[in-house]
């Protein structure tokens, strides 16, 4: 048969079929091809204007030329000099629109108003971005001055004990000198004194009465960088060594108490050791740290025996405290609070394991009208808090104890937070919003040609 | 029945090729979609990279100073919380710019070799090579780059040599698109004079560029006839807070040759080393170091007391090399090298070694080479070294190949 006759015959429509399918698929796949346009290699592999932007202002900032400059008039020869910076830092294909705005302040509400424009461009050709800097005027000093404790009344002396003939436990990964060294740094601003106990025959000179530079004894703070430990003055090692020193430590609560003090304990249980290298040498706190000795649980009793000794004239053997492990703990909201407005930071969540009982606090009169809670309560148990001492028909504190319960390693910064919580010193920021003091700098930058 | 037969073939073989065509289209559209896929992902990748290098000191983070190996790689100034690298980190970036240097058992790399009198070789234990960058930044064996830091601003100095009978230097300062017209010029001009080279002479001034970004200075007092003075000259300019800086040295080799300086260690060791000449004649030489300030100043007090010589080094009588300790500085300075030849000519050289990128405004070029790379992406920052402008620009390419089809 010939073709023509198929075809006659229609005895081809298989193949009309076939042919009319190729040409729906290529009709398909020119369509498909139409839209689905890939982008262009600028695209692909995009410049980062944002990043490019941002860092030419920062640079163009480096030595603070960009910020003088911004505050200049318009028709200052340094914008001129802007210019040609801009033009010189920025690749030959990119265009930029550099804009200045002053930032007024209106009934609480930011209004931005325009001030000045630079531009080497109509327009910011086929790609842009942008990126906007915020300049403080050169004239203008931001700075927060701190009150300092003590400045208007009785107290402002912040002892912080760094004594070289003593050994620290629980302050694993620390030594105490580098606690002090911290802790000097973060709270002096704050107090009209800080000294530094350099060893244990000075801790002695205050605790008789004596001041070693003058400062005023009473309302002092006191820091205990050892940990778990504190250092004991050879003097009163030889006289308060009864019951494995827990004399000493109801010697030290009678002083805390006379003084007004606030005994500072930065980890662990408090006053379970005492240490003095050179009087304890031979000694060893059952953990082959020599130079310390344990006191054990009797240590915190008799302290707090000490601090409350118009109730109890004696220590006599006490050995009913004890602490608690209540796990994780959260700051207090009012400590939070204070994290923002001292700028202080600490992890919100801790572990404590040496939280204090809170019978504590009407056994050895602590109201807990005057406890400052650094860390919320747990069930009985206290793992932070200022802890002030008020005698039955007084109103006066007549000393305290900032005990923090964690567990090791100690974090100082809760430490100074708790003393800031307590004494709650004010800043006095100058003011942020001064007039002409804010300008705000967008640099759009825009690509033309090449890619 | 017979047509019908035929029918089917006809249709059947149309349709299995029309079918094969249809398929190797789509194969290309779809395979090109990938392909834009990764490219798109090595461009996004290029971006964090370059973040994460530039905003990231590395750990430890005064690795470039302190000479530990670091652990984590990053090139940002401790000191700072913004594009700014530290000068010292960058020293130490395994050079791909110029060939090593090999000197007595020791392979050094190659930042400088004598450009424009300005050397810095430092000993390759020393420094932080691609392999062990790459393996730090997790990309070992996935991606390779190539970072170059360079200067924003060009700063050039020719001495004039039509100017026979002094001192006339010519500073062209031009930026990545135009002159840096109007900008200010401070520079520091050290030298010393062949017949008393143990004395190096001190002066700064300020100039300003043109329209075209040209500012020439004249030294009536210097006289640079032949070899018998030498100096080293460095410029910072700046324009809209824009700051850049150059340098030149006169390096002229004597009769007795050249001294070539090598960085032992971060620990402020330097190798002065004799590149001898026709003669077998001494040089003697003098250093002192700077300690440059912020504001581009050096004090008496940054004047490190390496200067009580002179000294000499002499190859031929078993006197190849000195050792020189200097104390390096937290902000960075430059070593200034002057010698001579004493009999036969008086000639005399000087040379600057920086202690730190960006003091003298050299630049870097680490990681490996694209050549032969499929797709390379590339980003750019601007950013601060010690106050100078650079360009720190990525190339980042993948290393997995993915085959292509047609």
């Amino acid at each position: 048969m010939e073709f023509g006759e198929l075809w006659d015959d229609g005895l081809m429509m298989r193949t009309i079929e076939i042919v009319l399918v190729i040409i729906i698929v290529l009709w398909a796949f020119v369509t498909a091809s139409f839209f689905a346009v890939l982008p262009s290699p600028r695209e692909v592999s995009p410049l980062n204007l944002r990043r490019l932007a941002l860092t030419t202002l920062e640079v163009l900032n480096t030595n603070y030329s960009l910020s003088e400059i911004v505050f200049k008039p318009p028709d200052d020869p340094a914008w001129n000099d802007l210019r040609i910076a801009l033009s010189a830092c920025l690749p030959p294909n990119i265009v930029y629109s550099l804009t200045v705005y002053e930032v007024l302040t209106e009934n609480e509400t930011e209004l931005y108003e325009l001030r000045s424009s630079v531009s080497n461009a109509e327009s910011l050709g086929i790609a842009s971005d942008v990126a906007s800097y915020l300049v403080a005027s050169s004239n203008v000093t931001f700075f927060v001055t701190p009150e300092k404790i003590g400045e208007h009344g009785v107290g402002g002396t912040l002892y912080i004990l760094n004594c070289s003939d003593a050994r620290g436990w629980w302050i694993t990964g620390y030594t105490a000198q580098s606690l002090a060294q911290d802790l000097y740094n973060l709270l002096s601003p704050y107090f009209t004194k800080t000294i530094m106990v350099q060893n244990t025959a000075q801790l002695g000179q205050i605790l008789n009465g004596t001041s070693l530079e003058g400062e005023t004894l009473q309302n002092a703070v006191v820091i205990n960088t050892f940990g778990e430990a504190v250092p004991i003055p050879t003097s009163y090692a030889d006289m308060y060594d009864s019951d494995s020193y827990a004399e000493y430590f109801y010697q030290l609560g009678k002083r805390v108490n006379q003084y007004n003090w606030t005994w500072v304990s930065i980890v662990g249980w408090p006053f379970y050791y005492v240490t003095n290298t050179v009087k304890l040498a031979s000694s060893q706190n059952t953990w082959g740290i020599y130079g310390m000795k344990d006191v054990a649980k009797k240590g915190l009793t008799a302290f707090l025996r000490g601090l409350d000794y118009l109730q109890f004239p004696q220590y006599t053997s006490p050995s009913d405290s004890q602490t608690g492990n209540p796990g994780l703990v959260y700051l207090n909201s009012t400590a939070l609070y204070y994290c923002n407005y001292y700028g202080i930071y600490p992890s919100p969540y801790q572990i404590s394991t040496r939280a204090l009982s809170n019978s504590i606090l009407t056994t050895y009169h602590l109201p807990n009208s005057s406890v400052i809670y650094i860390f919320d309560k747990k069930d009985n148990w206290i793992p932070g808090a200022v802890y002030r001492h008020i005698a039955d028909g007084d109103n006066n504190v007549t000393g305290s104890l900032f005990a923090l319960g964690l567990t090791r390693t100690p974090d100082i910064r809760l430490t100074a937070l708790g003393i800031l919580c307590a004494f709650k010193p004010r800043l006095y920021r100058s003011e942020y919003t001064a007039c002409n003091a804010t300008r705000l700098v967008v640099l759009q930058l825009g690509m033309v040609g090449g890619g | 029945m017979t047509g019908s037969t035929i029918d089917h073939l006809i249709s059947l073989t149309v349709f299995i090729g029309a079918l094969l065509v249809f398929i190797s289209l789509f194969n290309q559209t779809l395979q090109t979609a990938i392909l834009y896929q990764r490219q798109r992902y090595l461009a996004t990748k290029c971006n964090d990279l370059l973040d994460n290098i530039m905003l990231n000191p590395g750990i430890p983070s005064d690795w470039g100073e302190s000479g530990n190996v670091p652990i984590g790689f990053g090139l940002q100034d401790p000191k700072f919380t913004h594009y700014a690298l530290s000068p010292f980190s960058l020293m130490r970036l395994l050079s791909f710019a110029g060939n090593r240097a090999y000197y007595n058992g020791t392979w050094y790399s190659n930042v400088s070799w004598g450009v424009n009198g300005g050397y810095l070789f430092l000993s390759e234990s020393e420094c932080v090579s691609y392999d062990l960058a790459s393996k730090l930044l997790g990309t070992k064996g996935t991606y390779g780059f190539r970072l170059t830091i360079m200067p924003t601003v060009n700063v050039t100095i020719v001495e004039d040599q039509s100017a026979a009978d002094h001192l006339r230097l010519n500073i062209t300062v031009l930026g990545q698109n135009s002159p840096l017209a109007g900008a200010s010029i401070k520079y520091l001009l050290y030298w010393i004079s062949a017949y008393i080279p143990t004395f190096v002479n001190f002066t700064t001034g300020m100039a300003s560029t043109d329209a075209l970004g040209f500012a020439s200075l004249e030294f009536h007092n210097i006289n640079v006839s032949q070899n018998k003075m030498a100096y080293v000259f460095i410029a910072r300019v700046s324009a809209g807070g824009l700051y850049g800086v150059g340098y030149l040295a006169r390096n002229a080799v004597t009769n007795a040759g050249t001294i070539v300086p090598y960085v032992e260690n971060s620990n402020g060791t330097i190798l002065l080393v004799h590149n001898p000449g026709d003669s077998n004649a001494a040089l003697h030489f003098n250093a002192s170091f700077y300690v440059l300030s912020s504001n581009f100043q050096t004090s008496n007090g940054g004047v490190l007391n390496i200067t009580s010589g002179p000294w000499l080094v002499n190859y031929g009588e078993g006197k190849p090399s000195f050792v020189l300790q200097i104390q390096p500085p937290n902000n960075g300075g430059f070593l200034v090298l002057s010698y001579w030849k004493e009999d036969g000519g008086n000639e005399c050289g000087m040379v600057v070694v920086p202690w730190g990128i960006g003091i003298i405004g050299l630049s870097i070029i680490f990681g490996g080479d694209s050549a032969g790379q499929g797709w390379v992406a590339t980003d750019i920052r601007q950013v601060a070294v010690r106050g100078i402008a650079y360009q720190a620009r990525l190339a980042l390419w993948s290393l997995e190949s993915y085959g292509m089809m047609g």
